[in-house]
């Protein structure tokens, strides 16, 4: 016996149009989702970033301050030396200067640079010629200038010069003349 | 007038309308202010890189000048971490000397970040002049030295005998680490 023209077909829970609507919710939540885990994923990176630059800038910062401390003891060291080398220089001119100053008469035969005076040995054929020919200029030098003779047999005078500079003109000397020749330095620089 | 409404339909219109309260919901509670979020940290990031970027020159800036400087003061700063050697020092300076003794050096004291040897020398030589030289070749050695008072010269036959001190300053590197350790340990 037969009910129907159409043969019977089976009833699906899932018709057409609820597959349109599930497929629309479907697309809408998971757009939804994605935005969502977008931005959560986004948040995630952008505080690590964050991290990694302030980790970053504090490096940065303390390899800065070390550079910073290492430049400093550079400039540190290169003042040093250069104080040195000044002090060299100026020795050097001093200790040139007091050979210029001996009159050929006149033999030396000690003689004591201290840092804020001289002490002279040696022979002069006469007080005369002592007095002329170094006394003289080393009074022009020094602040204080003792002078002791001892006859020799031979006639001639053995002699003993102590010069000193008081303390303050030294400094202003010594200081008068590095600056005269860093002055000098920079001007050949020029 | 009856409206004839299926009962899929009215599943479908409530469903609908879940979802569309889910959707502004989910919209205006969660999506809306993580964006806001997202923003403000995208600007704050951005800001972030721009102080990096600053920091980053700055720090490329200052290595530069570091460079240039180590570059500059090349010999200065090995001459200061150069320990002294007497018999080093000997060999190089002989040729200035007929003769030349040098003590052991022998700590005197600490100026700031260096430390300052001192060196007794006595030696004989043939002319002022081989002192002279002596005091330039001082300069370009392999040491930071300066020549310290007081200088004796005396007459000893046909050669000149002069005794001086030498002070040789070294850096002292490993005192100003221990300083910045003790420093940092403390903060």
């Amino acid at each position: 016996m037969k009910y129907s023209y159409i043969k019977p077909r089976k009833k699906s829970i899932f018709t057409a149009e609820l597959k349109i609507t599930m497929t629309f919710f479907i697309m809408t939540l998971g757009m939804l989702f994605l935005t969502y885990t977008f931005l959560v994923y986004k948040d995630l990176r952008f505080s690590q970033e964050r991290d990694e630059i302030i980790q970053k800038r504090f490096d940065f910062g303390v390899a800065i301050e070390d550079m910073k401390e290492q430049i400093v003891f550079i400039e540190k060291e290169a003042l040093l030396s250069e104080r040195i080398y000044t002090q060299n220089a100026v020795l050097k001119d001093s200790i040139a200067n007091l050979f210029d100053l001996i009159p050929q008469r006149i033999t030396l035969s000690e003689a004591s640079l201290l840092e804020n005076g001289l002490i002279l040995f040696g022979i002069t054929p006469s007080k005369d010629v002592y007095n002329f020919m170094l006394q003289a200029p080393l009074r022009s030098i020094f602040h204080k200038t003792y002078s002791s003779f001892y006859p020799q047999p031979n006639g001639w005078l053995k002699f003993v010069s102590t010069n000193y500079i008081e303390e303050e003109s030294y400094e202003t000397n010594i200081s008068n003349s590095r600056n005269q020749e860093i002055k000098e330095e920079n001007g050949d620089e020029n | 007038m009856k409206i004839n409404v299926s009962r899929q339909n009215i599943y479908l219109i409530v469903t609908s309308i879940i979802l569309l309260a889910f959707v502004l919901l989910f919209s205006f509670l969660v999506l809306i202010p993580e964006g806001k979020n997202y923003r403000e940290q995208r600007i704050e990031l951005k800001k972030e890189s721009t102080e990096l970027k600053k920091y980053k020159n700055f720090h490329d800036e200052t290595f530069e000048t570091l460079k240039q400087l180590q570059g500059d003061n090349r010999h200065i700063i090995e001459a200061l971490d150069a320990p002294f050697n007497p018999q080093r020092f000997e060999k190089i300076h002989k040729d200035f000397f007929s003769s030349l003794i040098i003590s052991e050096p022998e700590q005197v004291s600490d100026e700031e970040e260096f430390y300052i040897y001192e060196v007794n020398t006595t030696s004989h030589i043939n002319s002022p002049q081989s002192f002279y030289n002596f005091l330039e070749a001082v300069n370009k050695s392999d040491w930071i030295i300066g020549i310290n008072f007081p200088i004796n010269f005396k007459r000893d036959g046909d050669l000149i005998k002069s005794s001086f001190t030498m002070r040789v300053y070294n850096a002292n590197k490993k005192k100003k680490t221990e300083e910045k350790k003790e420093l940092n340990s403390n903060e």
